[in-house]
């Protein structure tokens, strides 16, 4: 199994400002990788520079182990992409709009476009200028899936999107999956990536700051505790507890948030009486704040 | 099975047929005046304006047909609107787009840079030629109700095509200053400067001992040697041409170069 995405400390600057630096990453034939990070940390930077529409300053990139400046037309046969702000001329009309897209790839079904038109809701002889954001937005994602491309690079794909086509659109993605097709899809929204991704990288500043399977970023995750007590609480071994922050003591509960293993949680615990505990999965969302704080300010959540 | 070409061309359809017809308007508008010209009205009334006023306004001969369309209808109005057309087109077409973020797109899927500035410099030239075929048609109609018949069809298709690619040319301005800068203001001002600094080269600047100016001008090359009157003058096309080419190399060349604005 070979990469689609090979990137080798690509940087890129603009001007003084930093858009990306020294980013390595690769992303394999048939995986899902979701690419978080707040607006302005450089997804969309990544994403411009796989797509040649910038050049990088450093670093090097490969896309089907090919230079995408060098293989530009090539690449793009075998790349749907999606931007988050999707914009077209608005004065034509919606299949108008799809029939010349598909052109430019050497034609698409009429019927696959009118299958993904229908299951994203999307009327076809609508005028662009009548549609809303959230339409717009759905012919963006028809023209991205609809020559089955071997690579999906998806910038902020669900935005203004309803819930229930951003469900349509994780079936189209897992669909894209089963048919052995990469997905690159960028979001600052964690519930969509957690649906369907295999693998998240976090970016923050230009840099990348994580890089893990889902399931492994879950269990290095931070689990909330919520325990009630029959018997006297000892607070200060809940406080010499490593990874431990949050820790409020309200009559016989207590509250916290624990980074690390619950193995030593469970030795102070077995010292106590406990009524009920209750622990909850943490989300992406919780996670990716945390490495999104501001260095200080995980020092200070640390230290409470 | 449409293509970038013929796409920009579709997507721009109402805005030709306006400027075509406008322009064959108020062409065939003033060149049906001619008769009242021609008995003497006019030429009494330049004939108070200096020589170097006339020269300068093409209208030392204002009385013959080829002198009047000269000077009035080929010599400003309807190169204005040309060009206009041409610098509106050509802003819209590399900067214009790229600022409304629709280049994007475009570039993502096959198409390389050089194709999307070839295809989008072709519709400019269809375009134009388009008007100017419509202008042409215009003179035709009005030719014999207007008595403008000392001038042949051949002349005024001579006069026509040097529109073209007076108009085709001045876009190409805005599209080189736009692949290369990607912004719309900067191509918008710097090729109508440049339009009006032309203009005044080929019109003023021999008033002011500065005779050499005006062959820097493609003013000069679209109507200096009268095809009206001299038919094709295919030296001075040559060198239209030629500077499209130029100018459509430079544009293809900066925009590979550079990145694309978000």
């Amino acid at each position: 199994m070979g990469y689609v995405i090979r990137l080798e400390k690509l940087s890129k600057t603009y001007g003084s400002r930093r858009g990306l630096v020294d980013l390595d990453l690769t992303v394999g034939e048939g995986e899902v990788f979701g690419y978080l990070g707040p607006n302005g940390a450089g997804k969309s930077t990544t994403i411009r520079l796989l797509l040649d529409l910038i050049r990088p300053t450093g670093g090097k990139a490969w896309l089907f182990d090919r230079n995408p400046s060098e293989h530009a037309v090539d690449l793009h046969r075998r790349i749907g992409y999606l931007a988050g702000d999707f914009v077209v001329n608005p004065r034509q009309r919606v299949s108008e709009c799809l029939t010349f897209l598909a052109a430019l790839r050497g034609g698409v079904p009429r019927q696959r476009i009118e299958d993904l038109a229908g299951r994203l809701d999307l009327d076809l002889s609508a005028r662009i200028k009548t549609l809303s954001k959230g339409n717009r937005q759905k012919v963006g994602l028809v023209q991205a899936f609809m020559h089955r491309p071997d690579l999906l690079i998806l910038d902020e794909p669900t935005s203004g999107l309803d819930p229930l086509v951003q469900q349509t659109f994780l079936d189209l993605v897992r669909e894209a999956r089963a048919a052995g097709q990469t997905v690159f899809m960028s979001s600052h929204i964690m519930t969509e990536v957690e649906a369907v991704a295999d693998r998240v990288g976090i970016i923050r500043e230009g840099r990348l700051v994580a890089l893990e399977a889902v399931a492994r970023l879950r269990d290095h995750a931070i689990h909330r505790f919520d325990i009630t007590f029959a018997g006297p609480i000892d607070q200060s071994a809940f406080a010499a507890l490593p990874g431990i922050s949050d820790l409020t003591i309200d009559g016989p509960t207590a509250q916290f948030a624990l980074a690390a293993s619950p193995n030593d949680l469970i030795r102070v615990l077995a010292r106590h009486e406990v009524a009920s505990i209750r622990a909850t999965e943490p989300d992406l969302e919780e996670l990716f704040l945390a490495h999104y704080q501001p260095a200080d300010g995980v020092q200070e959540n640390s230290n409470a | 099975m449409p293509n970038v070409l013929t796409k920009t061309l579709w997507d721009s359809r109402r805005g030709l047929a306006g400027f075509a017809l406008g322009t064959a308007l108020v062409g065939a508008m003033y060149a049906s005046f001619y008769p009242q010209i021609a008995d003497g009205a006019m030429e009494q009334a330049v004939e108070g304006f200096s020589p170097a006023l006339r020269e300068a306004l093409n209208m030392e001969d204002i009385a013959s047909a080829a002198g009047y369309l000269g000077s009035s209808v080929f010599g400003i109005l309807v190169p204005l609107i040309a060009v206009i057309y041409g610098i509106a087109t050509g802003t819209r077409a590399i900067a214009g787009d790229e600022e409304a973020g629709y280049l994007d797109l475009l570039l993502s899927h096959p198409v390389s840079r050089t194709r999307l500035v070839l295809h989008r410099l072709g519709a400019l030239a269809i375009g134009s030629f388009t008007l100017a075929a419509v202008v042409l048609l215009a003179m035709l109609a009005v030719r014999t109700g207007a008595r403008l018949d000392t001038i042949t069809i051949a002349q005024f298709a001579a006069q026509c095509v040097a529109l073209g690619l007076l108009a085709t040319l001045f876009g190409t301005i805005a599209i080189t200053v736009g692949a290369a800068t990607g912004s719309r203001a900067t191509a918008l001002a710097s090729s109508t400067v440049l339009g009006v600094l032309c203009y005044a080269a080929d019109t003023v600047a021999p008033q002011i001992g500065a005779d050499g100016a005006r062959y820097l001008s493609p003013f000069h090359y679209y109507i200096g040697n009268q095809p009206l009157r001299n038919g094709f003058q295919w030296i001075d096309l040559g060198i239209l041409l030629a500077t499209i080419i130029v100018l459509g190399a430079l544009a293809v060349v900066s925009f590979n170069r550079r990145d694309l604005a978000s």
